[in-house]
């Protein structure tokens, strides 16, 4: 049996998230109400209680506004002492009087502020936290970090050695659902612990020299299917998540999704070498004694106390690993190397489909896999590109820190279409006598194993039906550890005809950006690699160029910093395709012709280009 | 006409939920509904919390707890 680690973190939240839109409607502005206080200290009381009623260690994430307060920093010390919970410095929470005072802004979102008030208030809130304790944490984080703010802390306070840094695949989804008004922008990071490159947040390093010197956290254990089409808050290891997705019986208040969340974490062990992780963070506004949406508080409290006592059980079983920050941190320096992969097989368990998705993350890429459209590859994150993406005031992207994407099948389509046009997905489609079959209308499941340092994911195979010929196909694909390639394999393992030949147009349609509206393409450089080289300079003028033989077919994206190209077994013709206003995209892909027990590779890469 | 408030709950917009958007109803008094600021829907609490239910219709698996998370034999 595999280890599986939780860390529960809890924040002494003065001024808690929502309160002044929700509990205070009606009501002037008032940051220091005495009321809202006591009770948002007795919040964090009662989530300790639960906490430690059910045997689980804390990270106490104590805000800025907390620092003020003696009783917060009184029950910080008792807990410390009592039940080993770690002291640790949030960068969430900073609202309250003394900064306003100080910073003269209502903005709170530490990635956000200008550089320089980043040191100033990471400066000021670790003094205060030291003014406090007599000790500087070792343990910190906020919704996301980015790579410059945790550089200048690593520089400052080398003790930190783990930080909450992403909230995954909280992006423009999660802006949509709060009435395009919470600004938190970052799609495109893992969704496990990792240790974050110097250069960009999201890339893990995948050596010494990139390590930004942190354990890397997410903000919460998430559905890594609910989460990809739907809001990220609503399906996550945060009992209110759950409630706010509805996902519970409203008359019996309970909520099998919860566990079954919490279960299919605990199996993902199976694939990352006996490991598993989760997170569980409910910050103090999400139990308000008003309720929250049409949860009563009485619902709340249960869900936190249910929620404690699942994760509670485990460890009483011996099948749960409760864990500080800083103690996982340690833990996960001598169980990781920086190339070894997170990997997630995942099944649908919500919406009673049985669909599938792979998940794979190292300092190279970020992919996603879907088997309910034939194994086609429907996100791709370029990590090895390590693309420098300052965010704050000041800088080019003020709120948008996500992880540009050069597939993304839900902002730039995937398979499907309306009318015109191609969306981003990697496939293939095989061809026989003027009909044609995408393997995304295949479904299939996958196996995982693993070879070495190859995880391999092995669909099952799928039948494709032509006018007069049926055949039988099995594809694979490899992640090799530290090389940045995906290798796709199609084998033919039956043929009803067994002389005929199938074509395989084994392709990828791409472009780059971050949210749902297109980027500018031009410029992009399409090539063919061979005897006789062919270039497109992207121009939106629907431009085709093909090479028998291609040793490879390339586009160099200079916007983000990236080669994504392809590579295929002997005798395949390589082409690119520039797209046009209306679907602005490129194509790389290889075709050839393939008889019976063949098999036909592919290599994708990804490479940094400056 | 009085201004609109909260009512004794957040109650979320069914409709604007169903395409993934939470948005806070207000409570008119004067007619007893809540209505939402975005969408067109208006209903009194017994309506929102049959849109509730049905915005639970999209969760076939809801209910269900689950023992096995791969597809091997």
């Amino acid at each position: 049996m595999g280890e599986f680690i939780l860390n529960v973190i809890h924040r002494p939240e003065m001024v808690p998230e929502y309160s002044a839109t929700v509990t205070g409607h009606g009501k002037e502005e008032d940051i220091g109400d005495k009321k809202l206080l006591t009770e948002s200290l007795d919040i964090f009381k009662t989530q300790q209680r639960l906490a430690h009623e059910n045997g689980l260690k804390v990270t106490i994430h104590m805000t800025y506004a907390a620092l003020f307060n003696d009783e917060a920093v009184q029950i910080a010390k008792d807990d410390h002492e009592k039940y080993g919970d770690e002291i640790a410095l949030s960068l969430l929470g900073l609202p309250c009087e003394q900064f306003r005072d100080k910073y003269k802004t209502k903005d709170f979102c530490i990635w956000m502020f200008a550089m320089e008030d980043k040191k100033r208030i990471v400066d000021d809130v670790f003094a205060k936290f030291y003014e406090r304790f007599g000790f500087y944490p070792e343990s910190t984080g906020s919704y996301y970090m980015d790579a410059e703010l945790t550089n200048y802390i690593k520089e400052k306070y080398p003790m930190v050695k783990c930080a909450i840094a992403t909230c995954w695949e909280e992006g423009p989804k999660a802006y949509h659902t709060c009435n395009n008004s919470w600004y938190t922008l970052f799609d495109g990071g893992p969704w496990a612990p990792w240790i974050p490159s110097k250069q960009n947040t999201h890339a893990p390093a995948a050596n010494e020299a990139e390590d930004s010197g942190i354990v890397a956290i997410p903000h919460l254990s998430r559905d890594l299917i609910a989460c990809y089409d739907g809001n990220g808050s609503n399906f996550g290891t945060h009992p209110q998540n759950v409630l706010r997705g509805m996902i519970y019986d409203s008359k019996t208040w309970e909520y099998p999704y919860l566990y079954n969340l919490i279960d299919q974490y605990r199996a993902q062990e199976k694939y990352n070498n006996g490991y598993a992780y989760n997170m569980m963070f409910v910050g103090p506004g999400w139990m308000n004694k008003m309720g929250r949406w049409e949860a009563p508080y009485e619902l709340l409290l249960k869900s936190y106390s249910d929620g404690c006592k699942y994760y509670g059980d485990l460890k009483k079983e011996g099948k749960l690993i409760d864990m500080t920050m800083s103690e996982f941190a340690d833990y996960y320096r001598k169980k990781k190397s920086y190339t070894e992969p997170e990997c997630a097989l995942w099944r649908d368990i919500l919406y009673g489909s049985d669909k599938q998705l792979f998940w794979y993350t190292d300092p190279y890429m970020r992919a996603g896999v879907n088997m309910d459209q034939g194994g086609a590859i429907f996100d791709l994150r370029p990590y090895a590109a390590k693309l420098k993406w300052e965010v704050g005031i000041g800088t080019k992207h003020v709120q948008d820190a996500s992880y540009p994407f050069l597939i993304q099948e839900k902002y730039r389509a995937g398979y499907f279409t309306h009318y015109a046009g191609e969306g981003t997905i990697r496939s293939a489609k095989i061809c026989y006598q003027g009909e044609e079959v995408d393997l995304c209308l295949c479904r299939s499941k996958a196996h995982f194993s693993q070879e070495g340092k190859v995880r391999i994911l092995t669909l099952d195979p799928v039948d494709i039906e032509f006018y007069d010929l049926t055949i039988k196909l099995q594809s694979r694909l490899y992640f090799a550890e530290g090389e940045g390639t995906i290798r796709i394999t199609r084998e033919i393992l039956e043929m009803s005809r067994p002389g005929a030949q199938v074509e395989i147009n084994e392709y990828m349609v791409a472009c780059y950006g971050t949210t749902e509206y297109p980027e500018d393409m031009s410029g992009i450089r399409l090539r063919c690699e061979g005897s006789q080289p062919k270039e497109i300079v992207y121009e939106y003028r629907c431009r085709e160029e093909s090479l028998a033989d291609a040793k490879e077919v390339s586009a160099v994206i200079p916007a983000i910093e990236t080669k994504v190209s392809m590579k295929a077994s002997e005798g395949a013709e390589g082409y690119v395709r520039e797209g046009y206003a209306f679907s602005p995209m490129f194509t790389l892909g290889y075709k050839k012709q393939v008889s019976e027990k063949e098999v036909f590779a592919t290599w994708l890469k990804l490479e940094k280009v400056n | 006409m009085a201004q609109a408030g909260k009512g004794k709950l957040n109650y979320r917009c069914p409709a604007c939920f169903m395409r993934d958007l939470d948005i806070d109803m207000f409570y008119d008094k004067e007619k007893d509904e809540y209505y939402c600021l975005r969408c067109q829907y208006t209903g009194k609490e017994a309506d929102v919390l049959e849109g509730n239910e049905m915005v639970r219709t999209k969760y076939k698996a809801m209910y269900q707890r689950f023992i096995k998370f791969d597809f091997e034999e």
